[in-house]
């Protein structure tokens, strides 16, 4: 589990004058993240507009400053959805007004009740490669190149799941027993898609993209050769998954999933062996990648399941060991077995 | 439960979260009871280095009666301390550490860790990595 405490402190709101957009009824929300190591650059700031629930987002600069500018005059709830945590609101009836320009300064706490090693690690190393800049790196063929080693991130704004009946129950089940039986408590791979932030390393070539990653089972393999999905395959837990570019965007398309996996981080979504899943990834820069999640199936959603995500490059991290059966005491701490 | 060396503080309004597996795997919340925070402090007896937890063991006298308790504290990956700046010999047996962590909901004795201060030193174990990050 990595994340940063709830806790967080609005330091100052005060309103002052802003200019230009008196006519047009927005204002805005301008300030800066920080945590106890400093400014935190990257994070999203999600603000919702309490009588119209619309809602508008942005992240913050290596500074930690940021700015939601044309927003609509009202009230809003101002979160920070940093990994994995609940978004559960952090400052609440922050007032926009016409014209003017509220000041909000969020700083997160590293108040977390998870487990020393599993928590801050992310935004420390997020903020020490803050820096990166450049273009995106292209193979000799003039694709691009989306090889590195990326510290992956959450969706700042992720949508409800549309779930049928036997999958809403199943789901409520699940969040009721704190996923004790998650396949990843029992070593077993937990999850096919791209939402777990942690590191993942893609190495590309022409033929096939290969990511790798500290959870089991360790590995995906993308083909990029053309080849298409086989026929009457048996389910697997990561699929069958091929990858053609749309431009310079790669879209990857996976089918032939077993029903065993939980899906999406912290969510947990049962769904059957009809699941497609269908990524796509777009590194705009040297130190992103762009990262659109689309989850389809008839037999449990009743509308496709979206996540949309910005990873960021991590170029002095590796991927490490990680045998999970080596001493998992889990099921006996937890009562699972 | 006694002693100023065992105290546990309940939470009024603890948020509970737990995400699915990240570094880690587990389901926190069905292991510990964030709502029982404990602080434990003793001497190093073991570390198990291993995956997909570290757990660090150490001996907490109760104040009262002088009996030593062997306490099991749960850490997070060797991937995830390492990426904090710990080595699997950053404690040695016999080191008396603060730790601060939530107690085990189903086995006697045994706790997270959210943090682990050396007493000799004072130093937050893990902050090692943070302190230079800006």
């Amino acid at each position: 589990m990595k994340w940063i405490g709830v806790c967080v402190v609005p330091l100052l709101l005060v309103v002052f004058g802003s200019n230009g957009s008196a006519q047009s009824g927005t204002g805005g929300i301008r300030g800066a993240v920080t945590s106890p190591d400093g400014p935190v650059s990257a994070a999203p700031i999600r603000a919702k507009h309490q009588s119209t629930g619309r809602v508008f987002s942005t992240t913050s600069a290596n500074s930690g400053q940021f700015a939601l500018t044309d927003l609509p005059a009202g009230i809003y709830e101002v979160s920070v959805p940093q990994i994995g945590l609940a978004t559960a609101p952090f400052v609440q009836n922050v007032n926009v007004e016409a014209g003017q320009t509220t000041s909000l300064n969020i700083a997160l706490t590293k108040g977390n009740q998870g487990v020393l090693g599993d928590d801050n690690a992310y935004l420390v190393i997020r903020n020490k490669y803050s820096n990166v800049r450049g273009a995106a790196p292209r193979l000799a063929d003039g694709r691009p190149d989306l090889s590195g080693v990326w510290n992956a991130n959450v969706d700042p704004n992720p949508e409800p799941a549309a779930l049928l009946p036997w999958a809403n129950d199943v789901w409520r089940n699940r969040l009721s027993t704190s996923f004790r039986d998650h396949p990843m408590a029992l070593c077993l791979p937990g999850d096919p898609t791209p939402t777990p932030p942690v590191f993942y390393k893609f190495v590309q070539t022409r033929g096939i993209l290969v990511l790798l990653f500290e959870h089991e089972p360790h590995y995906r393999q993308i083909f990029l050769d053309g080849r298409v999905h086989p026929q009457q395959a048996d389910p697997t837990w990561m699929g069958h998954s091929v990858g053609k570019w749309d431009g310079d965007t790669l879209v990857v398309d996976t089918t032939g999933f077993n029903d065993k996996s939980w899906l999406i981080f912290t969510v947990g979504l049962p769904h059957t062996e009809m699941l497609h899943m269908v990524e796509r990834y777009r590194r705009p820069d040297l130190g992103h990648l762009l990262v659109d999640l689309r989850l389809e199936d008839p037999g449990a959603f009743t509308k496709p399941v979206e996540r949309h995500m910005t990873w960021e490059l991590a170029p002095g991290e590796e991927i490490l060991e990680s045998i999970c059966t080596e001493n998992n005491k889990f099921p006996e701490y937890a009562g699972v077995k | 439960m006694r002693g100023a060396f065992l105290t546990f503080t309940f939470m009024a309004a603890a948020i509970a979260w737990h995400g699915s597996p990240a570094a880690a795997h587990h389901s926190f919340a069905a292991e510990f009871d964030i709502t029982k925070p404990v602080t434990l402090t003793g001497k190093v007896t073991k570390i198990e280095w291993t995956n997909p937890h570290a757990f660090l063991f150490i001996d907490v006298p109760d104040t009262q009666t002088g009996a030593v308790t062997n306490w099991e504290i749960e850490m997070g990956s060797p991937n995830g301390l390492t990426r904090l700046g710990w080595t699997r010999t950053l404690l040695r047996a016999g080191d008396e550490v603060t730790v601060e962590g939530s107690l085990g909901r189903n086995k006697a004795n045994l706790a997270n860790a959210r943090s682990v201060v050396m007493t000799a030193t004072g130093k937050k174990l893990g902050a090692a990595s943070s302190e230079g990050a800006q």
